[in-house]
Order: C-alpha cells, then sequence, then structure tokens
C-alpha cells in the first residue's frame, strides 16, 4: 500500500470514529458537555462510562458521518474551548480517580479567525502542559488522523498507541506541499517525505504500539477494530493502574523528555550530549 | 548572589554594544532610508516610525544580558536529517549552509545577568530555518529550564518562529510537549518565567512556552498567532481584518500582558526580575 493509500483510509468517511469505539469499549457512555467557561465544543466529545469494571474517561475527536453532522461537529476540528472542556474532564477523572482513554482523529486545531481571537495557540499550549499534572494515568490512541498541535493537545499519555492505518504528523500534506511548493496539489509527495505512517512513527520510538486492524482495514469491520484497540489500550492502561501517582508523573515526563532518544542512540545519528 | 540594587531608570537599554546587521535600504515602516549606524543604538528600531526590525540571536544576546556575562550552553548540540528530507532541498545541506554562515540552530540558550540578576536566556533565530522548534531547539530549552527550576533562576525567553520545523516530522511536533513539560517545572518550582514575543510568533512555539510565561510582553506590530494568515484565509475564505494576530490584536484578547518597544524592555525585565525575587 503507497503512504498516500494510507493517509486516505485514515480519512475515510466509512471509517470509525469515536463515539463507534466508545459505545464498544463502555456501553454505558454518558456524554458531558462544556468548558464551564463560555462554550461546548462539539468536535471533541468527553464524557464517563465503565470500562473493564471501572468508571473511566473517555475523550475524543469526533468528525461527523453526514453532512449535517460534520458542519455541527466542525469535522473533527477543536476550537479553545475543547481544549478547556478536555482539561476540565481530565480534572474531573483526577478528582474521582478514574483513568482516561483519549482517541485522537483530527487534521488539526480549527484554522479559523475565531479560534484566533479566543486564543487557540494558548489553549493549546495550557492544554499540553497541563496533561503532565494530571495525577491519573492516560493512554491515548490515534484512530485515524493526528494532525499536528490540534492533536498533540490531546496526545499528552502515559502511552500513546495507534492504529495501523491511521497517521500522526507535524503538519498535513496539503500544508507541508503549500510550505515547500507553495502548491497544496503536491500532497502525495509531501505525505511520503513527512514519515507519517504508524509503521514510521513507531519506528522513530513515538509511540508505543501499532495496533493492526480487521482485514479491509477498521472501516470493514467496526466490532473487530473496536476489540482489537480495547484489548491494547487496557493492556497498556492495566499496569497504569497500580503506578503511584508521583512515579506516573515522573514517567510521563521522562516519556516526553527523552523521546527523540531512539535517534541518538545510533552513532553520529542525533543530538551530540556534552 | 547578590543583586546589585540599581534604580530602572538607571538600567542601560542595551546590555553591550549591538552587532552591526544586514537591513533593507528602506524602513518597512515608514519607507525612510535606513542607517545603520544610527539604528544600532536604538536596538533597531526606526527612529522615525517606531517599526522593529527582526533581530538574530547574536543580536538579542548582547541586548538582553550585561556586557561580558553571557555564558553560552550547549552549543554543539546538532540537528540530524532523520527523515532523509530532500524537498525543496536536501536539509542536510540547508543545516550546514546555515551553520557555515555562523548562525547555530533556532535557538541559543545560556546564562547571564541582566542588570545585575543572574538569570537563563534562551533566543529564538528566525534565520535558521525560520526560527523552528526543531529536536536540537527543544533539548536546549528543556535543559535550560530544568536547570534554572533547579536552581531557583529566572528564565527569560524571546521568540521568533514559524512553529515546529517540518523536516524533523512528528518528533518535531512532540518538542511541543517535551519543552511544555519543563516550563511545567519552572512553574512548579516558583520560578519567574517571562516571555517576550517578537515578530514572527506562530504554530507549535506560539502553541507551546511562548504564551506559557508568566508575563507575556509583546513587540510593537509584532505577528503572533497560530495559523498563519494565508491559511486562514484558504481555509475559511475569511476577510481578515487589518491588525488580525498583531501584538495589539494579543493585547486586546487578553494573549500577553503588553505591548512594549525595544528600548524599553531591558529596563523592564530588570524590574520585573526585583518584583519577583526580593
Amino acid at each position: 500500500m503507497s503512504v498516500w493509500e494510507i493517509v486516505e483510509l485514515a480519512r475515510h468517511p466509512d471509517r470509525p470514529y469515536s463515539l463507534d469505539y466508545i459505545r464498544r469499549l463502555a456501553p454505558d457512555f454518558i456524554e458531558l458537555h462544556g468548558d464551564r467557561l463560555s462554550a461546548d465544543d462539539p468536535a471533541l466529545l468527553g464524557g464517563i462510562g465503565t470500562w473493564h469494571g471501572r468508571t473511566t474517561v473517555f475523550l475524543g475527536h469526533q468528525k461527523g458521518r453526514t453532512l449535517k453532522e460534520r458542519v455541527a461537529r466542525n469535522w473533527g476540528m477543536m476550537h479553545p474551548e475543547g481544549y478547556r472542556k478536555a482539561l476540565r474532564l481530565a480534572r474531573h477523572a483526577a478528582k474521582f480517580g478514574f483513568p482516561i482513554v483519549s482517541l485522537i482523529d483530527t487534521p488539526g486545531a480549527y484554522p479559523g479567525a475565531g479560534a484566533e481571537e479566543r486564543g487557540i495557540a494558548a489553549a493549546i499550549a495550557t492544554a499540553i502542559m497541563e496533561w503532565f499534572q494530571i495525577r491519573v494515568p492516560i493512554v491515548a490512541a490515534v484512530i485515524g488522523e493526528g494532525g499536528s498541535g490540534g492533536a498533540l493537545g490531546m496526545g499528552v499519555a502515559d502511552r500513546v498507541i495507534m492504529l495501523e492505518n491511521s497517521i500522526y504528523s507535524v503538519a498535513s500534506p496539503e500544508a507541508a506541499a503549500s510550505i515547500v511548493w507553495r502548491d497544496n496539489t503536491r500532497k502525495v509527495e509531501a505525505a511520503e517525505q513527512l514519515q507519517l505512517t504508524s509503521r514510521e512513527i513507531i519506528g522513530m520510538g513515538v509511540v508505543e504500539e501499532v495496533v493492526p486492524e480487521p482485514p479491509g482495514s477498521a472501516s470493514a469491520d467496526y466490532d473487530a477494530a473496536a476489540t482489537a484497540l480495547d484489548e491494547a489500550l487496557y493492556r497498556h492502561m492495566q499496569p497504569l493502574l497500580a503506578q503511584p501517582a508521583d512515579e506516573l508523573l515522573q514517567h510521563r515526563y521522562d516519556r516526553f523528555r527523552y523521546i527523540d532518544s531512539l535517534i541518538s542512540a545510533e552513532p553520529g545519528f542525533g543530538p551530540k550530549v556534552n | 548572589m547578590a543583586i546589585i540594587e540599581r534604580p530602572r531608570e538607571q538600567v542601560a537599554m542595551q546590555g553591550g554594544e549591538l552587532p552591526e546587521i544586514l537591513l533593507p535600504t528602506n524602513c518597512p515602516g515608514c519607507g525612510i532610508g535606513v542607517d545603520v549606524s544610527e539604528l544600532r543604538p536604538h536596538n533597531y528600531v526606526c527612529t522615525n516610525c517606531g517599526h522593529h526590525f527582526r533581530l538574530g540571536a547574536d543580536v538579542w544576546i548582547p541586548l538582553i544580558a550585561d556586557d561580558g556575562t553571557w555564558q553560552e550552553r550547549w552549543e554543539d548540540v546538532r540537528s540530524h536529517d532523520l527523515l532523509k528530507w530532500t524537498v525543496p532541498k536536501r536539509y542536510q545541506e540547508v543545516v550546514e549552509e546555515l551553520l557555515a554562515e555562523g548562525l547555530n540552530e533556532s535557538v541559543r540558550t545560556g546564562t547571564c545577568t541582566l542588570a545585575g540578576h543572574p538569570i537563563w536566556l534562551a533566543t529564538f533565530d528566525f534565520g535558521f530555518v525560520g526560527g523552528t522548534l526543531s529536536i536540537v531547539a527543544g533539548e536546549r530549552l528543556a535543559r535550560g529550564m530544568e536547570q534554572a527550576a533547579s536552581a531557583g533562576i529566572p528564565y527569560v525567553l524571546v521568540s521568533a518562529s514559524g512553529g515546529a520545523r517540518m523536516q524533523e516530522g512528528v518528533l518535531a511536533l512532540m518538542q511541543l510537549a517535551k519543552v511544555n513539560a519543563a516550563v511545567g517545572r519552572l512553574h512548579a518550582a516558583g520560578v519567574p518565567y517571562f516571555s517576550v514575543l517578537t515578530d514572527p510568533t506562530f504554530g507549535g512555539t506560539a502553541a507551546s512556552l511562548a504564551l506559557l510565561g508568566d508575563i507575556n510582553i509583546a513587540e510593537p506590530g509584532a505577528a503572533i498567532g497560530f495559523t498563519g494568515p494565508r491559511v486562514i484565509k484558504q481555509a475559511t475564505y475569511a476577510d481578515l481584518p487589518p491588525g488580525f494576530q498583531s501584538a495589539e490584536f494579543q493585547l486586546a484578547h487578553g494573549q500577553v500582558d503588553m505591548v512594549l518597544p525595544r528600548t524599553v524592555l531591558r529596563p523592564l525585565l530588570a524590574h520585573l526580575l526585583e518584583l519577583h525575587t526580593r
């Protein structure tokens, strides 16, 4: 499969979205709304449900299936209010000792004037910083598109895994093509340069595991995809549940502090330390 | 270390003599002919219209640091072409050419004093691949912040950056998390962190350390935001009002504490250091 075919699979309109997984992982899921400041961001859904016998906070980008739904969900592109809602629910989880599962599936944060006016940069910055202080286990999974800062704002976790046909990237292929050639139609070449497939990402040591998808990709069999995701998420969550909070936060810090250490492991290939 | 008592109006507007830099022949603000010898003692602010010229790290360091106190750290940490990036040019070549020109990555960091106050200083260099946040930049920033946090030394940042460095892929994106985790350490340790935002500060740099200062100070007219105006127009077909994403816009929208001319930056930083370290 070519890199571009993987990008298309990751963005496929039939691909299961966060809610398709959450409903299977926690059938009693209750959605909660609002950032308690000014608004509710429908691009990010959040709520609580029972997962493996334990109350768990679920967060996930939601793209929307029909055109009407897509407009309502803003194609899964969050506004500042979404990051504030996520932190509010993270504090809820920390108060009650609930673990957090975060599902990532976004082209990026919303590139609009309103988002800028209401402080999208600071909202993402604050979210990324605050995740390091949340004293309960967090496991994140990239289930479709992991687009840039908008994705990382929901992606600071103790473990991060990826579905096989998902992507994680510093910039979308279109944005990269537009930067390099001022021509966003050269997205296929850009995608090949960016090394954004799950196989490449795990090779860089950025995620802990790539979860295989059922034959014909996750779109072909929602139940099988959800079962595989569930098994992997819980396998990563289980050891974290027993870890003392201070140790958990130190490990989370170290996970990102030394995330680029794989490239320095090879002689002559990586930051030189004096 | 003893702190030298000095009223803030006596703090010089430069710590040391600024190097001469290449400037356009005419001021982009007012079109007047540019005279380097006249602008240099004015911290490269146009004496006619107040336009703030973009500065590299080689100018920012003597502008902020007391003369002769700058001690640079981790200068020999180097970039590597881990994605084998070739478009429009080989990334490795781009980096080597910039190093040969005397630039040293998009962030330089070290210790110095400012009006006698010991500080950690980090400054972006827009001339190095658009001041983009790279693995080397992230590493220098995180190490400095960790040391500042454990030693209780205030941290001053000067930013000018296009965001995360595309040519280093998802590992460049991960620097946002690495650096923000370290900013969290500064805050947890009660160490003052002052962020100076200059033209331009965008993308992953705005969405990480640049807007997380205890006090955020922007230069007049600096463009600051997350998504660049060209992309916003492409994505939303919106007409953006004049002054959109300017420093003044960010002040009006609650993102920065003040918009301040470069000529009074150093006395202000000295005063802020005094207020936060007594």
